[in-house]
């Protein structure tokens, strides 16, 4: 009897669980992403209104798949590739900065480069060229930007303007907040690492390594040593500690959103999810990452990730141009934007009026934009090839001057030391 | 190396007089055939994958897994040459030293204490071992948001000043916390069952003999758990060894160093950083680490035994 | 005098009660913790200062979120599926070669018995991806059977079964074999279930392992109908700035397999030899 009733219910269980499958498009292809939370539900909405309105149109079914975040999906596409399976590999994947070189050397590849090649009339002006760029390794343009984002200063509005204190600027600003609200709160936490501290030189005029922060080749040893670059802004760094402002720890989301936190630097796409941590507590304010120094230039870089795309014959190759054309176009930027507070990728996505609409009554989404208009277009990305190593070894060395109350110049010699020798290795693997 | 082991064989080596030599070799064979299933999957899935890792420490491996040269031991000197090297080293060490003897002293003493069957025993039993179910990934996030030292509701209630996974004199301690936690529900209820089979008529004349309660535990119980207990010491050990999921959630490694433990480094200097044959070093080096480890404590126990 | 005895007795019973409480309660907190903290919603969890209780316990957004985001009863059938054949297949794998390590001398008895342990010894990482080559190879992507394969050696399962054999009574291998038993039956009829509270308790750590498994699940499955609840649960949440609420009842809800399947076989866990011996 019991058998009876479990077999039953298994039976109704599967029958409730198939996923329905589709039939009667004309080409099918695959589309993998590593977007979740409120990312993934915007970008699986976009791939429906796809499927809806151009596919249904041109005959073309997607499929999104979640392959799990951007370095799960990289060594994925790494199995495939050298179990000699391209065959499984997508139309279409999302990438982030982890995953170009493997692209970029995989022979199933169908770069933006390859599509020019076939199609010379394709127009990419009006992508934004440091979104574009980001995407660009060794002269080839790998893919076009889909979810685009620049680190921004996020502020405690409310009780910044409680304390009649305005927005900070540079990093001696933050150094006066302490002066200003008291022992009450923590101002600011951070402790640099590649990005952040890519940005601060980039505002001083220098990259973080040769060959043009890696774009051109790859890095073998550091770009801000000889120039001063690092050791003033080491030097920076130590006086905000001084001043009592600076938390050397990450910055907690949560001390945040909780108030107990003023100020924190994080990615532009934490717009929405912070909204609803803050749950309308106080007021957030989001203006330009902070610069090293009054002398120093605005701006932060791009980052975030790009759709890519693999040959699968003829018509495949088509219908992925088409899904990246549209996921990469106006529309769909703005309304992932406004999901996110990933940055609309393209001219006319931020001139349209629906953006226009959308910022005048969240101003917190613009920061983000301005910044990537203000920041220089020689300000590059840093690409080095052993990222995780050099992340946290510029974390920890920098962390250790403030904690061991190291020298800026032992500090940047350090760092010349333990960065370079990364670097170097690398290129010798790789040679 | 297992001790009391050489009396069970007794029955086997019963007297065989008139059997074939066929028998005889199908007697030699057979410990083999029960050992094969697990074998092959082993050598298929464990093995093979292992031997090709562990030639990339002997080369220069390029960032797409393509061996390209062979280089000898500059690797392992490049490796042991590193700072964080011996850093991680230190601090798995360390956790390792602290985790085994905490869980175990905390398993062993639950397990004890519930071994009898009494009023909400059930109850006390399904609370410890429910914490099992719990997957590594929740767990850490349980304990960031727990633990946070702003939002969180234990350093709030307890008046804690600990800034917990932020600060490099307690971070490792916050991780240790959390692995001891993930342990005790599986050792607990091995524990339970061990001391639930211990007779009843030995502890009891032990009792009449005049022995008290912690006498008791120490010198009849333990002794008849020590299988379960040496099986505890050297998996927890292990275990304890190759931790990194949850570093690799609440840490990173960090703040300066203070949690990379070896697979840490392992994924930060090798798989994060574009270099195979770096990570392939740091898991030989682990794993030759973890299997010294074992055999001494095979071999201590094999000691003990032919002591006895 | 007895009158005294009876109090005495309830005494301690109470005490115990007070010392098991103190030690069960820190050590179940954090899952209740995750429990309570499911039923939060975003904006609570950075209130000050900390309250334990949620605003109210029937916000069940998050379990909705969990169950309508993603086909998460699909996710719950391939979890179970895979997760009953890795448990199947490798708790009777490893009774075999306990078996064999209990009770028979050979050659290379040290030797395979160290090698076994060692698959332990090795970060599962380093051998993903020459695994999803030979799993591609044989053709088992996307398939339950690809999932579970790599996990059907079981070095802790075995090291476990080989000391609960060694512990069984000597006396009952020798009258089984009188009684004209051969090794399997005397395996599967009598050491079996006379050990039956520990290959319940591995059996139950083998299912929690497979059920709690994320990246092997993820790597060598391509397609959503094939994913597992684990990888279900990442998709609801960012990896920094998770979204707790939603991982804490994705969490909570994973747990109830393993919890009831607990529940269920708690009884079993506790016979005693003699009547697992008797049963038989």
């Amino acid at each position: 009897m019991l058998k009876k009733i479990m077999s039953l219910a298994l039976a109704a269980f599967i029958a409730l669980t198939q996923l329905p499958a589709y039939a009667g498009a004309e080409v099918e292809i695959v589309f993998w992403h590593s977007m979740t939370e409120m990312a993934g539900e915007s970008l699986e909405g976009l791939v429906d209104e796809f499927n809806r309105t151009v596919g249904a149109e041109k005959g073309i079914h997607v499929t999104a798949v979640y392959q799990g975040a951007y370095t799960e999906a990289v060594t994925k596409m790494n199995g495939m590739l050298s179990s000699g399976r391209p065959d499984s590999l997508p139309d279409v994947m999302q990438l982030d900065a982890t995953g170009k070189v493997v692209y970029s050397g995989a022979e199933a590849a169908y770069t933006v480069d390859d599509l020019l090649g076939e199609r010379p009339e394709t127009d990419l002006s009006d992508y934004l060229p440091s979104a574009l760029k980001n995407w660009n390794l060794n002269g080839v343009q790998l893919g076009i930007p889909f979810a685009t984002s620049t680190t921004v200063t996020y502020y405690n509005k409310s009780v910044l303007d409680s304390f009649g204190v305005p927005a900070p600027v540079t990093l001696q600003d933050i150094g006066g907040i302490r002066a200003a609200v008291g022992d009450g709160y923590t101002v600011y936490a951070a402790v640099p690492n590649t990005p952040t501290l890519n940005n601060w030189l980039g505002q001083l005029g220098s990259d973080l390594v040769n060959c043009r922060n890696g774009s051109e080749g790859t890095a073998d040893s550091l770009a801000c040593i000889e120039n001063g670059a690092l050791e003033t802004f080491l030097t920076v760094w130590k006086d905000l500690y001084a001043t009592g402002a600076l938390d050397n720890a990450d910055a907690s989301t949560d001390a945040f959103a909780a108030g107990q936190l003023l100020v924190m630097t994080s990615s532009s796409s934490k717009v929405a999810g912070l909204l609803g941590r803050i749950d309308g507590r106080f007021e957030l304010g989001v203006c330009a990452y902070p610069r090293v120094n009054a002398e120093a230039a605005n701006g932060a870089t791009v980052s975030g990730s790009c759709l890519v795309m693999f040959d699968h014959g003829d018509e495949r190759r088509q219908a992925a141009w088409e899904l990246v054309s549209f996921l990469c176009g106006a529309e769909s930027q703005v309304s992932f934007a406004r999901a996110t507070g990933y940055i609309p990728s393209c001219f006319s996505a931020l001139e349209s009026g629906a953006w226009q609409d959308f910022i005048a009554e969240y101003p917190q989404y613009e920061a983000a934009a301005l910044q990537l208009r203000d920041t220089p277009e020689n300000m590059l990305s840093a690409t080095v090839g052993p990222s995780a190593d050099f992340y946290y070894a510029i974390m920890n060395d920098v962390s250790d001057m403030l904690l061991d109350d190291l020298t800026p110049e032992e500090t940047a010699d350090m760092m010349a030391e333990d960065l370079g020798g990364m670097l170097e290795i690398y290129v010798k693997n790789n040679r | 190396m297992f001790a009391g082991d050489a009396g069970m064989q007794t029955v086997t080596a019963k007297k065989d007089n008139g059997k074939t030599s066929m028998a005889r070799a199908g007697r030699l064979i057979k410990p083999y055939l029960f050992i094969l299933p697990i074998l092959v999957f082993a050598a298929g899935f464990v093995y093979y994958p292992f031997f090709k890792t562990f030639l990339y420490s002997f080369s220069t491996v390029n960032v797409m897994g393509e061996i390209t040269s062979f280089t000898g031991l500059d690797n392992y000197r490049y490796l042991f040459s590193r700072r964080e090297f011996g850093t991680a080293v230190s601090n798995t060490l360390r956790l390792t030293a602290m985790n085994v003897p905490l869980t175990m002293f905390f398993t062993l003493l639950l397990g004890r204490l519930l071994k009898e069957k009494r009023f909400l025993g059930g109850l006390f039993e399904t609370m410890i071992a429910a914490t099992m179910a719990v997957s590594m990934g929740s767990a850490a996030l349980t304990f960031r948001v727990m633990l946070n030292p702003t939002v969180g509701w234990i350093n709030s209630a307890l008046g804690l000043g600990v800034r917990w996974y932020e600060d490099r004199n307690t971070a490792l301690y916050g991780i240790l916390l959390l692995t001891v936690w993930m342990g005790i529900g599986f050792n607990f209820l091995l524990f339970l069952a061990a001391f639930r089979n211990v007779d009843r008529d030995v502890t009891d004349q032990a009792r009449l003999d005049g022995a008290g309660p912690v006498r008791v535990f120490l010198s009849v119980e333990l002794p008849l758990v020590s299988p379960t207990l040496l099986y505890a010491v050297c998996t927890n050990t292990i275990l304890a060894l190759m931790t990194s999921g949850p570093i690799m959630i609440l840490t990173r490694g960090g703040p300066s160093w203070s949690t990379t433990t070896l697979i840490y480094l392992m994924y930060t200097t090798g798989y994060g950083s574009g270099n195979y044959a770096m990570a392939a070093c740091v898991a030989a080096v682990t794993f030759l680490l973890t299997l010294a480890f074992t055999l001494a404590g095979l071999w201590a126990d094999g000691k003990r035994g032919d002591a006895r | 005098m007895k009158a005294q005895h009876g109090i005495r007795k309830k005494a301690r019973l109470a005490l115990w009660c007070a010392v098991c409480f103190c030690l069960a309660v820190p050590v179940v907190f954090p899952v209740m913790y995750a429990f309570l903290g499911s039923f939060r919603t975003a904006g609570e969890f950075s209130r000050l200062p900390p309250a334990l209780f949620p605003d109210s316990f029937l916000n069940f957004d998050s379990y909705v979120q969990v169950f309508t985001r993603v086909p998460m009863a699909r996710y719950f059938l391939n979890s179970l599926g895979t997760t009953a054949l890795v448990c199947a297949v490798k708790i009777c794998l490893s009774i075999l070669a306990a078996y064999a390590f209990a009770f028979f001398e050979f050659r290379l008895k040290d030797l395979l018995f160290v090698v076994i342990l060692g698959t332990m010894m090795l970060p599962a990482d380093t051998l993903i991806i020459t695994n999803y080559r030979t799993v591609s190879r044989m053709g088992l992507t996307n398939t339950w059977l690809g999932v579970a394969i790599v996990s059907f050696a079981g070095a802790s399962q075995m090291f476990m079964l080989r000391q609960a054999f060694v512990q069984a009574p000597r006396a009952l291998r020798d009258a089984a074999f009188m009684d004209g038993c051969g090794d399997m039956r005397f395996l599967w009829r009598i050491l079996v279930p006379v050990c039956r509270p520990v290959v319940i308790t591995l059996l139950m750590q083998a299912f929690v392992a497979q059920w709690n498994a994320y990246l092997w699940p993820l790597m060598v499955t391509d397609s959503d109908a094939m994913r597992t609840v684990q990888v279900g649960i990442t998709m609801l949440t960012g990896a920094e700035d998770a979204n707790y609420q939603v991982v804490l009842a994705g969490a909570c809800a994973a747990m109830v397999p393993p919890v009831v399947l607990f529940i269920t076989v708690r009884n079993r866990l506790t016979a005693s030899m003699t009547r697992g011996a008797v049963s038989d």
